[in-house]
């Protein structure tokens, strides 16, 4: 076996040294691009990834949400939470929420949407709902009897091609809200919301004094209690000091919310990251395999001599290995070259998806561990197979050809 | 040394069956050198190729110094090429990716033999052949008859049972010829090398001491020349050993 691998080494060393140069350039050039096409979409999707998370936090988390005890539907002292939660040091701001089901009915048409309901001035602080009001206004203190609609459901946004939505509602427009106690209420549209999230835009917001009031609540409840922090990554540590401060509802951050959401809500995503890497993968591997065998083919008399004069067909075997062993270091490393280069320039000039939505690709390590070690292995094989195919035929037919 | 019985191989099967070899039969001494003679198409080829286990008899015997060879698995046959055989191809057959002294090093390589003592080996058969100073040269650097020399090199290194050689001047002009002839000769009259060649080239029966002459796939000479220098009479027809 040592002579094997010897005799195999020798092999490929001569023939990648003295063998055709441009053929060598071209062959890494290739597997550079398979490579690439190994790690690109899934680093973009990880941007995409990122992108929903910051969408979280934006909307409906905050940096730290608090939530209701166990099987509780409110925070039944959320006042209470809150004066808690904003002594604790590092809080920028805090607010409650309460979140009801309903559907919304315009001439017609209905929309089963979440309503949520706020305190308007408050939501300065904490969210971006005040800033995406693409038509009319944001709610104020007084808005009692109106309402904030998302653009999918208005029909005005993207996406309402494929949501039930209420056809063109425009600010100005009454429509009538069926809560899920069975109260009915109207309202006037008094802006649109596009936040080119399906979280945001499927969804509508009243006054937290609406919810109260149809729900019979005291003043008190909140579904959620969103909180800000002062500085970015200080999440954990002010979730602690919360929790010593006496706040016994579950308390979590962004990052934990956003791992199990994004879990399910990338899991389309990741089916589709899975498929593009398998089909990636096959790709790859049928072009390793096609160079390596149109290289085998173009040397099966060499390979027939080397039979012949008494070299082993492991040697022959191993030194096709070796070779696509090194073919494909060079590939994945020209690969790598390529890819931090578009990384780099991705990253400094993002792709934009539905005019707001920028993504700029993430950088996985453990992605790009697991792709080059995928390339090799699945390299290697494509390499051996017509390696070994060639070396079982007879001497005589691999170099006479009959 | 060798001994061949009753050698027959048939190409394909049916009605387009090539009956290449109809049942040769000889013996072959150490220290001869024979030439396999006869027409295109005779069975020379056929016979050689059998003999240096490249290729398999459809039937009969064949012993190398009383080893029945015919009938060795691969593996074993593979060994027996690589250390016992020496085989000279008509086009040469060197690796062109290797320079002459590693077409003739990676055959010691593949029986074991430490980098540096191999290297020492392919000098020293570079050397007799006449390739001195040539050993870092590619093929493509090298003439015909230079190319011829290395795959004689590559043959002998190993200092093989029996050396073959299927037409190994048919490529090379009268000056190149003579060089490997040359070499053949020198190989067998200094080192006893033993060496079947192949060659319908009547002068080349010079250099020769035993002609063995196929036609249709049958034996029909087997004439041992006088060992006497100078002479240019043949014996008297043998008969089949
Ligand atoms: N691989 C093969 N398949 C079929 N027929 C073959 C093959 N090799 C040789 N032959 C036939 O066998 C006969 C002997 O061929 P060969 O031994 O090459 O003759 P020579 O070397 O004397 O010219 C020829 O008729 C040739 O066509
Ligand atoms: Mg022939």
């Amino acid at each position: 076996m040592i002579n094997d691998i010897r005799v195999g080494a020798l092999i490929a060393y001569s023939s990648v040294k003295r063998g055709n140069k441009k053929t060598l350039v071209f062959i890494v050039f290739v597997l550079s691009l398979i490579f690439l096409n190994l790690v690109f979409l899934p680093s973009m999707i990880g941007g995409l990834s990122g992108l929903f998370t910051g969408f979280m936090q934006d909307y409906p988390y905050g940096d730290i949400v608090i939530e209701p005890m166990g099987d509780n539907s409110y925070i039944n002292n959320a006042d209470n939470v809150l004066k808690k939660v904003r002594a604790v040091e590092g809080v920028r701001a805090a607010t409650k929420r309460l979140d009801v089901g309903a559907s919304i009915n315009h001439k017609q048409k209905v929309v089963g949407v979440t309503i949520t309901g706020m305190l308007p001035i408050e939501e300065y602080d904490i969210s971006r709902y005040p800033h995406i009001i693409t038509e009319g206004d944001f709610l104020t203190d007084l808005s009692r009897d109106e309402i904030i609609i998302g653009a999918m459901i208005a029909g005005t946004g993207f996406g309402s091609e494929i949501y039930d939505n209420l056809g063109q509602v425009r600010p100005g427009a009454l429509v009538e809200v069926t809560y899920s106690n069975g109260v009915k209420r109207t309202y006037k549209v008094k802006g649109i919301m596009e936040g080119t999230f399906e979280v945001v835009d499927l969804n509508a917001l009243v006054h937290y004094k609406e919810i109260e009031d149809v729900y019979g609540l005291q003043g008190r409840e909140a579904t959620t209690v969103v909180v800000r922090v002062d500085k970015q990554g200080t999440e954990a540590h002010i979730q602690e000091k919360i929790r010593d401060a006496g706040v016994n509802e579950p308390i979590y951050t962004w990052a934990d919310k956003s791992e199990s959401l994004i879990r399910q809500a990338m899991q389309s995503m990741g089916a589709i990251d899975i498929m593009s890497k398998i089909v990636s993968l096959i790709v790859g591997a049928a072009l390793v395999l096609i160079i390596i065998y149109i290289n085998v083919l173009n040397r099966k008399k060499e390979i027939g001599i080397l039979k012949a004069v008494g070299i082993t067909p492991r040697s022959i075997v191993l030194s096709y290995a070796f070779l696509s062993t090194f073919y494909v270091s060079l590939g994945i490393f020209a690969g790598l070259i390529l890819y931090f280069s578009l990384m780099f320039y991705f990253q400094a000039n993002p792709v934009t998806f539905y005019e707001t939505m920028e993504i700029s690709p993430v950088i996985d390590p453990v992605l790009l561990i697991q792709s080059i070690v995928t390339m090799l292995t699945l390299s290697v094989i494509a390499g051996i197979l017509p390696a070994w195919s060639v070396s079982r035929e007879s001497i005589l037919k691999a170099i006479w050809g009959r | 040394m060798i001994v061949a019985k009753n050698i027959k191989r048939c190409y394909g099967t049916g009605e387009t069956a090539v009956k290449a070899l109809k049942g040769v039969s000889f013996k072959i001494d150490k220290g001869e050198f024979v030439a396999i003679m006869g027409a295109s198409g005779s069975g020379k080829t056929t016979l050689l190729r059998i003999l240096a286990l490249l290729d398999d008899a459809t039937d009969g015997e064949y012993t190398i110094r009383g080893l029945e060879v015919s009938s060795l698995p691969e593996a074993e046959r593979s060994y027996y090429r690589l250390t016992q055989v020496g085989y000279v191809f008509q086009d040469y057959a060197l690796i062109n990716e290797m320079s002459a002294a590693e077409n003739v090093y990676v055959l010691s390589m593949m029986e074991g033999k430490s980098k540096k003592e191999s290297y020492k080996t392919a000098l020293e058969a570079l050397d007799k052949v006449g390739l001195k100073g040539k050993h870092d040269r590619v093929p493509d650097e090298l003439s015909g008859g230079e190319k011829q020399r290395v795959a004689i090199a590559r043959a002998i290194a190993k200092k093989p049972d029996i050396m073959f050689a299927d037409e190994p001047c048919a490529n090379l002009d009268t000056n190149n010829s003579k060089q490997v002839l040359d070499v053949f000769k020198e190989l067998n009259e200094k080192y006893g090398q033993t060496i079947v060649m192949v060659t319908h080239e009547p002068w080349h029966v010079e250099y020769v001491n035993r002609v063995i002459t196929l036609e249709d796939g049958n034996i029909i000479s087997d004439d041992r020349k006088l060992k006497e220098k100078g002479s240019t009479e043949l014996s008297s027809q043998n008969s089949n050993h």
